[in-house]
């Protein structure tokens, strides 16, 4: 049923939010990490979207759905820019100098990532429900 | 994304006179089973989302709720379906003969 095709899109959207949440957590976990597996300190993560087709779409369908795409969260991708450098000689990762590289993540800047991230979120569930709605009033024409 | 357009609608075409009672049955039952059969496809589906929710697997949380509804809009569809077809059945039996 073709009324289907809207809840897949937004689950979609609904499924890349939510990773996108994942990586902000991770961001605000870490904000004063200082040593990683890889060496230095935390670096921010940030997502990168991608439309994709929407999945198990009807062939009979495929032609009027052309252009309709979800999305998905195609990679998550490291910020590059440089470590904020605090002076603090008693820190165990403090280098010769004192000062210690803490990670380049902006709890304020992650804080709006993350509101914006729900209220995207919020969006998708109004679309499922706004296409729950449709759908009841068409069955409602038969009454 | 095609714009809104008007379609052609196809021209009537009066039914074949000789397709007979017995085939007519036999496609109704077809399709209600058909119905029937996706609803309970969709059930499953909704079924196994709450569990893998439940469970803390794989599945999402809105998955599992986009699944019981379109499990609730199949439903709600079937039991339509049903009266329609009551409808029909009764209005039959009431008529005078």
């Amino acid at each position: 049923m073709d009324i289907f095709t809207t809840f897949k899109i937004a689950a979609s959207a609904l499924q890349a939010q939510r990773t996108r949440l994942d990586t902000i957590s991770s961001n605000i976990a870490n904000v004063e990490t200082t040593s990683t597996p890889e060496g230095g300190p935390y670096k921010k993560k940030s997502v990168y979207f991608q439309t994709t087709p929407i999945p198990f779409a009807d062939h009979l369908q495929s032609s009027m759905n052309k252009g309709l795409n979800g999305v998905k969260v195609a990679r998550i991708i490291e910020d590059q820019s440089p470590p904020q450098r605090i002076y603090n000689p008693s820190h165990p990762d403090a280098g010769k100098d004192g000062y210690v590289e803490m990670p380049n993540v902006n709890v304020l800047k992650e804080m709006t990532d993350m509101m914006s991230a729900t209220r995207s979120y919020e969006a998708n569930t109004t679309i499922v429900k706004s296409a729950k709605r449709m759908a009841l009033k068409a069955l409602e024409i038969g009454r | 994304m095609q714009p809104i357009q008007t379609i052609q609608l196809p021209a009537f075409q009066p039914g074949d006179q000789k397709s007979e009672v017995g085939q007519a049955e036999q496609s109704f039952t077809k399709m209600l089973s058909g119905i029937v059969g996706n609803v309970e496809q969709q059930q499953q589906a909704a079924d196994t989302a709450v569990k893998q929710v439940t469970a803390g697997t794989a599945k999402n949380l809105h998955e599992a709720m986009i699944a019981m509804e379109q499990a609730d809009i199949s439903i709600r569809f079937m039991v339509q379906v049903r009266n329609k077809a009551m409808e029909a059945y009764q209005e039959i039996m009431r008529m005078q003969v």
